[in-house]
């Protein structure tokens, strides 16, 4: 039997409701027991009429990226539907509004631009919601029920959803939007269904483990939260706002403490100043808070203070597009801050991957005794997928680095020893006999300054070599390889969100002949030169797709290997279509003995 | 000869046709031939693109996709550019503004309307209340449901018995399914035929195995009822008592021209309506053409319907090259009585496609 993957689109104007039912649709699948992976694209105003759409992509297996062309695709307002009309695959499905309030001009309804090779499912959405609910506002749920009456998806797990989603608003809400669904899902099930969309029977599920729905930054909420998040500090930013926001909840329910700072050099300023104090603490921001976070970023490298930094990044430089999606602040990430400023940079390739880099960075942080900037993006932190975790608890060491323990007699605290690993004997202010002080200045062993030449450079080696232990960092995957083994015609290097989109243009690739094999990147600072070199060496030509302008990842790995790379540098402001990429690839495996030769 | 050609300074020729079936087909074909710059627009109530609707009761025989029944493919329409607005039901047509009136309150705006929206099965009012007991006969979808509903060696009970519905019947009685027909005036429509002929028809049918009950004789059907526990899922009752039971019901009572959306449009209408053989209406900017129109007839000075596929696909053609400023006209291509084929089963003219 076939697998079930099945993308729908619901797109709309704000406040139509087009995200809100795409988040009941992915809760209810998943709790269905289906995998998702989904992402919603909104404007940046507050609320006003700018077009929403949500994809969700629902899968028997985890898949790692969206789909070009959705299954099905529902338009709850045509003007912002009609361009993306082409975006559903031949046979599939087109469902609309068939009785809109007002009169629509020529050529504004979608039926009239609906392509020959889909399928039309024309429904009086606003009819159906004002019969079952007494008016037009729960047009998104009837649709929701329409499809699932259509593609024959049980009823409960959505109605469960909207009770829990609508519960705060009382139970006539909750009620009211249920018979709309109701209405939608008598009025799908009476429907024949054309399309060959099906959802495939799921078995059951696996003991050990729960899946469970996260986006992103619910994710990164949640590695804190299990790695035990002390503090938080933070300024709202887009697309980081929302893990302070969960955190914001989370915490003070533990007892923990979570403070919005004036600006984000205070939110920085604070974490270090935490992390001096022994607290485990974090701040995150996008790329304008990044820039303003850039000097404290130094002191704690100078310092050797652990902090993390969740840096989401979204289309610049400056303001830039607030609401859209960008790999761009990878340079900042890596070299922002002025001087030798050393740290540790991860990037999660995926929704799970945030969970795992965010509870791991504390580890990486105490451990090394540095900040670490987890890098995501806006695709990764509001995208959702099922995330398996699990049931034996959360996968973190709580006590990478402790602090040390009490001195005895006569023993003198070097706070910044200078030892083979380069890591020092950490203590925390107030621990018997291990008074040290603390600088931005370049010091010595206690903490004194110094501009002594040798000790400038034995420090600025010893921050450099400490950081190397994290490439193999316990239970931390570095990089890793998928596809074909050994020699391949291309090879994919990819880093962050866009893993997801390779790895899919390389599943394509292989099912197409082309042997064809893909990496991820998830430690950039330090960078695992071995690995990938060893990578690159067995590729005929190594592509780079990433969403900035100027190829900064390739340029790191040019930098670092010097071996050339094709670049894939794009920045459409939302995710780099899986075609694009196996365009390059077919394109590369014609031409790659040739691209090698010149 | 073309007579629309659009140049720089003249838009292109906006030509309407409301039906995506025969005709509208058939008519959009030759429009895109005859007028390359013309903008060629089908609207219909269907979500499928066009198909062959005389091969629906080959579904009860072998599975088939509606894939396979289309006509042509998406890229036909795409290649010919023209637009299929589907699953949308024309309202009204305003002749004043040259607009059609679409369902979604949409107005599309012609210079030239062709209408083809052939027709609807009828009912006879009597039945209207039991409207949901009754399986239709006139998509691919209806057509399914049927399948759906009938059993293996299930009972069909037929209403009517137009050619449709017999044409159905022979197939279903291949398939060792049981068919009870329930005659009416319509039954062999559209043939007209005398009470002898009628009678040696019923006959063969008796003969290839289908049940025969007299309509009229039982006084007509009053009601139809869902079956009761353990019988089959649809009870007929007829006027005088007694009863007959079936998986499903069909009515099969001939077509009706489906015009509603054209009363207030100035056009003729008596049943269908009303052109010359030219296709023309009273109103020089809209044609009709197959199961919707009636055509005048000279020899007969009368408006009268011509059934049957060859028909239909000749008014299109006609159609088209008159919307474009041709001067052809209508001439029967098709016509025939009843007959046998070489196993003495019923055959007919309105059977035959290309
Ligand atoms: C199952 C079946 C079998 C048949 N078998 C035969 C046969 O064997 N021989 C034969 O001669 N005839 C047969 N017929 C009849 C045959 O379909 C017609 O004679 C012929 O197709 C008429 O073609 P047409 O183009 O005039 O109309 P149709 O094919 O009926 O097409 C009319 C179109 O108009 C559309 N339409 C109608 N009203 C509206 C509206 N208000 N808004 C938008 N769209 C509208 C309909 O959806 C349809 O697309 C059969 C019909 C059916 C249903």
């Amino acid at each position: 039997m076939k697998a079930t993957d099945i993308q729908i689109a619901l797109c709309g104007s704000a406040g139509d409701g087009t995200i809100a039912a795409g988040d009941i649709l992915r809760n209810a699948v998943a709790r269905a027991g289906y995998r998702v992976i989904s992402f919603d694209v909104y404007p940046p105003e507050i609320r006003g009429f700018g077009k929403c759409i949500s994809r969700v992509r629902i899968t028997t297996e985890q898949s790692y990226a969206l789909k070009r062309q959705s299954d099905v695709f529902v338009s709850l307002d045509d003007s912002h539907a009609i361009p993306h009309v082409g975006e559903v695959r031949p046979d599939g499905a087109v469902i609309f509004e068939s009785q809109p309030v007002a009169t629509v001009a020529e050529g504004h309804h979608i039926s009239g631009h609906i392509h020959p090779g889909h399928i039309p499912y024309g429904i009086p959405l606003r009819e159906l919601s004002e019969k079952s609910t007494g008016g037009g506002r729960s047009r998104n749920l009837v649709v929701l029920g329409y499809i699932a009456g259509l593609l024959g998806l049980a009823a409960e797990h959505f109605l469960s959803i909207i009770e829990k989603k609508f519960t705060k608003q009382g139970s006539e809400v909750v009620s009211r939007n249920q018979a709309g669904f109701h209405a939608g899902f008598q009025a799908g099930a009476a429907t024949f269904k054309l399309d060959n969309v099906f959802f495939t029977p799921l078995g059951a599920p696996h003991g050990s483990e729960q899946v469970v729905m996260l986006s992103g930054n619910a994710a990164v909420a949640q590695g804190c939260m299990d790695a035990h998040l002390d503090t938080f500090f933070g300024y709202p930013i887009t697309p980081a706002t929302s893990i302070m926001e969960r955190l914001a909840v989370a915490l003070p329910k533990r007892g923990a403490r979570l403070l919005q700072t004036e600006d984000e050099i205070s939110a920085m300023a604070a974490s270090i100043g935490a992390g001096f104090a022994g607290a485990r603490a974090a701040t995150a921001t996008s790329g304008p808070g990044l820039a303003l976070m850039s000097e404290m970023i130094g002191l704690a490298t100078m310092a050797e203070v652990p902090c993390v930094v969740f840096v989401s990044q979204r289309g610049g430089p400056s303001t830039g597009m607030p609401t859209k999606t960008e790999q761009s602040d990878l340079n900042a990430a890596l070299y922002g801050s002025p001087g030798d400023s050393q740290h540790i940079v991860i990037a999660p390739t995926n929704v799970e991957g945030c969970y795992r880099c965010a509870g791991k960075a504390f580890e990486m942080a105490e451990r090394y005794q540095t900040p670490v900037i987890v890098l995501l993006d806006l695709y990764l932190s509001n995208r959702y997928e099922t995330v398996t975790l699990a049931v034996s608890g959360p996968p973190f060491n709580l006590n990478a680095n402790k602090p040390r323990p009490r001195l005895e007699a006569g023993e003198v605290y070097k706070r910044y020893a200078l030892t083979d690993d380069g890591i020092s004997p950490r203590a925390i202010p107030g621990d018997a006999g291990c008074m040290h002080v603390i600088t931005g200045l370049e010091h010595n062993e206690l903490g004194r300054p110094s501009d002594q030449e040798e000790m400038h450079a034995a420090m600025s080696r010893k921050r450099h070599d400490k950081l190397l232990g994290a490439l193999q960092h316990p239970d931390f995957t570095v990089s890793k390889r998928f596809g074909d083994p050994g020699r391949v015609k291309v090879g994919l290097l990819s880093w962050g969100s866009t893993f997801g989109e390779c790895l899919e243009a390389m599943f394509m690739a292989q099912a197409e002949g082309i042997p064809c094999a893909a990496m991820k990147v998830v430690m950039l600072a330090p960078f695992p030169v071995q690995p990938v070199a060893d990578f690159m060496a067995d590729c005929d030509v190594v592509l780079v797709p990433e969403c900035n302008y100027e190829g900064q990842f390739a340029h790191l790995v040019q930098g670092i290997l010097a071996k050339p790379v094709v670049r894939l540098s794009r920045v459409p402001g939302s995710p780099m279509p899986v075609e694009a990429i196996l365009g390059e690839v077919r394109r590369l495996a014609r031409g790659a003995v040739t691209a090698i030769a010149s | 000869m073309t007579a629309h050609h659009a140049s720089p300074s003249v838009p292109p020729h906006r030509y309407v046709i409301i039906g995506n079936g025969v005709a509208g087909n058939q008519a959009a074909e030759g429009l895109r031939s005859r007028d390359p710059e013309g903008l060629v627009t089908i609207i219909t109530n269907n979500r499928l693109l066009f198909y062959n609707r005389y091969l629906l009761p080959l579904l009860f025989r072998s599975h088939k996709d509606w894939r396979e029944l289309q006509s042509h493919s998406a890229d036909y329409y795409q290649k010919h550019r023209i637009r299929v607005i589907r699953d949308v039901r024309v309202t009204a047509v305003d002749a004043g503004r040259r607009q059609v009136m679409l369902a979604h309150k949409e107005p599309i705006t012609y210079d030239t309307l062709l209408v083809a929206t052939g027709g609807r099965s009828y009912l006879p009012e009597e039945l209207a209340d039991s409207r949901h007991l009754l399986n239709s006969f006139g998509t691919y979808e209806q057509a399914m449901a049927v399948k759906k509903a009938l059993p293996d060696r299930g009972t069909v009970v037929m209403l009517g018995g137009d050619m449709i519905g017999l044409d159905l019947a022979r197939t279903l009685l291949s398939i060792d399914c049981r068919v009870v027909l329930v005659t009416h005036e319509t039954t062999f429509w559209p043939h007209q035929v005398t009470p002898e002929v009628r009678m040696e028809f019923l006959n063969v049918l008796r003969d290839m195995g289908m049940d025969v009950i007299d309509g009229d004789a039982a006084g007509g059907v009053t009601a139809i009822e869902p079956g009761t526990a353990g019988l089959p899922a649809r009870r007929v009752v007829f006027r005088q008592g007694g009863d007959v039971y079936g998986d499903v019901v069909m009515p099969f009572y001939g077509l009706v021209p489906s015009v509603e959306f054209m009363m207030g449009s100035g056009t003729d209408i008596e049943r269908g309506i009303l052109v010359g053989t030219n296709l023309r209406t009273n109103d020089n900017h809209i044609f009709a053409a197959g199961d919707v129109c009636q055509i005048w007839s000279e020899q007969e000075h009368a408006y009268r319907f011509y059934y049957g596929y060859q028909n239909v696909r000749a008014m299109g053609a006609v159609a088209a090259s008159n919307m474009t400023g041709g001067n052809e006209h209508f001439a029967i291509t098709q016509n025939g009585s009843l007959r046998r084929d070489g196993h003495g089963h019923i055959d007919s003219s309105f059977w035959a496609y290309d």
